[in-house]
């Protein structure tokens, strides 16, 4: 991942940990970002976990030999306290969360009232689901790995695609059970 | 014998070693039900990455400098009295961050800034601060609106309000009473720190100005995109009145 970019027959300056950190940041902050953003249902408090995640690792000093597992189970750890803690902040009324905008309506209302509803099933449904097949399902949709699902959620790796598909078949269950409702 | 569940998944995420790869492909080649199942599954994704997808918010240009920064900031506030202050330092870079302001970028404020905060640890006094007194008993700053501005209330137990006017000249103005506040701005950002938490401000944001937003600490407060206008405080005549807080409660023992 960190290979040299330059070519030469002079040896190669190791990349300094504050480069590696760089590089890692733009390649996976903006996927731990939106991982949380679809866990957490709260963009805002998902820059700040993301981010605390990556000063936590910066903090460190030195990457850890799964940053991108690392990142998730410290991602996760902070979301969790930040949900049993922290008092939900004054957010910004924006269009794209459903609150009342001091703007132009939307082109197309009746466009945005389905785009809004199928939005608010997607949030019922994975609210409703295990916590783990959540989270398995949301890092797959991310592009994660087996191995960092399985390390970041503690469970084993060889059985992460049949979990991956339980959780899959859950979602879609509940939200097709969402759909059905009169 | 056909492919299980395990291999059909895996088959699909491309998480087979290539021998294990190369066999189950070779399987699939003369297998029409696990075809059938491998198709199955890809289209269950698609379809359940196209649901999840609906819910995705732009993801925020926020720079690994300034996250970097902002944890030698923290670590700098666990070994020091002045934690509280570094910490407030540490959840303005955020904002900065956020901002697109980067430490790395020669000449950028935030490095000026973070020069700052190294001087008043060191007891020097606080340079940058551009408060101006307007008229007797008034204080105030203009700067321009720029393509992007943040102004950023910082202090402890806010509890004043914020008018917001819109107006037709080319700079946003602040005012407070003489002495509630002081003022330190950058091409991106206006640092306010309330020195008197009950201060009221009067802030006149050009109609033209592209992005302003006003926070109060990480609770942002008030936001103008083009001619969209969003905001948690009240509308009334034209103008737009903020409660300054911070947003943060504090928690029963």
């Amino acid at each position: 991942m960190f290979l040299p970019v330059e070519t030469g027959l002079r040896p190669e300056r190791a990349p300094s940990f504050h480069d590696q950190f760089v590089v890692l940041f733009g390649a996976h902050f903006h996927r731990l970002y939106r991982y949380m953003s679809r866990v957490s249902g709260d963009p805002d408090l998902a820059a700040d976990v993301a981010q605390d995640a990556f000063a936590k690792l910066y903090g460190r000093g030195s990457l850890p030999d799964a940053p991108e597992a690392w990142l998730i189970t410290v991602a996760l750890n902070l979301f969790r306290n930040a949900a049993s803690t922290r008092t939900r902040r004054l957010r910004l009324l924006t269009p794209a969360r459903g609150e009342a905008v001091l703007a132009d309506p939307p082109t197309s209302p009746d466009a945005a009232l389905e785009a809004e509803d199928t939005r608010r099933r997607v949030r019922q449904a994975l609210d409703k689901m295990p916590e783990r097949g959540r989270n398995m399902l949301l890092l797959r949709g991310e592009g994660y790995s087996y191995r960092d699902i399985a390390q970041a959620l503690d469970v084993n790796e060889t059985s992460v695609g049949v979990l991956l598909a339980r959780a899959r078949r859950a979602f879609r269950e509940i939200y097709g059970e969402s759909t059905d409702a009169p | 014998m056909h492919l299980d569940e395990e291999r059909i998944q895996r088959v699909l995420h491309g998480e087979l070693p290539s021998a294990l790869e190369r066999a189950a492909r070779a399987h699939l080649a003369g297998c029409v039900e696990c075809r059938r199942s491998l198709a199955e599954a890809e289209r269950e994704e698609r379809e359940v990455n196209s649901l999840l997808a609906m819910i995705d918010e732009p993801v925020p240009p926020v720079r690994a400098e300034a996250v970097a920064l902002r944890a030698e900031l923290m670590a700098a506030a666990s070994r020091t009295e002045r934690s509280a202050w570094l910490r407030r330092a540490a959840a303005f870079v955020l904002v900065a961050g956020i901002a697109g302001a980067a430490y790395a970028i020669p000449g950028s404020p935030l490095r000026e800034w973070v020069h700052s905060i190294t001087e008043k640890m060191a007891g020097r006094p606080e340079r940058n601060a551009v408060s101006q007194p307007v008229t007797t008993g008034v204080s105030g700053i203009s700067v321009d609106a720029g393509p992007r501005l943040v102004i950023l209330f910082t202090g402890d137990g806010l509890d004043g309000q914020v008018r917001v006017t819109l107006s037709d000249g080319s700079q946003v103005q602040i005012q407070a009473p003489a002495g509630a506040a002081t003022f330190t701005s950058s091409s991106e950002y206006l640092l306010i720190g309330v020195k008197n938490p009950a201060a009221n401000f009067d802030v006149r944001v050009p109609r033209s100005a592209p992005w302003v937003e006003i926070r109060a600490g990480d609770n942002r407060l008030f936001l103008k995109e083009g001619q969209r206008i969003s905001t948690s405080g009240s509308s009334s005549a034209g103008d737009y009145v903020l409660r300054l807080t911070t947003g943060i409660t504090p928690q029963k023992p």
